[in-house]
């Protein structure tokens, strides 16, 4: 799987330091709140990424003859479901900073 | 999630089922198999064995193959002076195995196995539908 995941990461914790500094001027919470999406955010994808290679080394296990072919269904799928997730929640938070850029001044 | 745990449970059922598929194909290929000498046993047919088992991981009560247990039952038994095995009556022991039985069993245990296959595609598309909600 040749998706960057890292860099992923980083565009969203690019994201959240837009929101921290335009927050900078409001309450001090909302700084900290950013930071806090930002570390979710890599956590889940720390878990994506672990999920992914966990899928991969099921189906490299599975050429070798060394599992059965229900666990790298499983693998897979859950591969698969996490990949998903990781996409769609990626367009939201794309679709929302572009909301943001196109705002008129 | 419970969603991706009843797809991780419906696999160790799949798992249970192969195994006992394999039992079975252990059952019905050692049908004809007789001993080598009139003073040893044939081929005994071989019961799987279905156990539950609760996964700590998990949370949830998975299924496991159990150990095979040997049929108890009595030889089939056939008259056949000149094989190696038969005895000084002229009878041969044959396992204990009834392919009517073992394929009833295959079936049960072919249907067991779509059922799991069915609940692990149904988890997997409630999953994917939920997700579904994002991109929308």
């Amino acid at each position: 799987m040749t998706v960057g995941p890292s860099a992923a990461a980083a565009a969203y914790q690019a994201i959240a330091k837009i929101g921290a500094e335009s927050a900078a001027t409001g309450a001090t919470s909302g700084a900290a709140g950013a930071a806090d999406f930002s570390q979710f955010l890599s956590q889940a994808m720390d878990n994506a990424v672990s999920t992914m290679k966990g899928g991969e080394q099921m189906a490299a296990k599975q050429a070798t003859g060394q599992t059965d072919v229900v666990s790298v269904v499983n693998a897979i799928n859950s591969a698969e479901l996490t990949l998903d997730t990781v996409v769609a929640v990626r367009d939201k938070v794309i679709a929302a900073y572009q909301n943001i850029m196109q705002m008129p001044i | 999630m419970d969603l991706a745990t009843s797809m991780l449970v419906a696999a160790s059922g799949m798992r249970a089922q192969s195994s006992r598929m394999r039992i079975i194909a252990e059952n019905i290929a050692n049908a004809n198999s007789t001993a080598a000498n009139a003073s040893t046993d044939p081929y005994r047919r071989k019961i799987p064995t279905i156990t539950s088992a609760f996964d700590r991981e998990l949370n949830a009560t998975v299924v496991k193959a159990g150990q095979p247990v040997q049929d108890a039952s009595d030889f089939r038994t056939q008259y056949d002076p000149g094989n190696p095995a038969a005895d000084k009556q002229g009878y041969v022991k044959l396992p204990n195995v009834n392919s009517l039985v073992e394929i009833m069993d295959m079936r049960e245990a072919q249907t067991s196995y779509e059922a799991n296959v069915n609940v692990l595609d149904a988890s997997k598309t409630m999953l994917s539908r939920t997700i579904d909600l994002l991109t929308k």
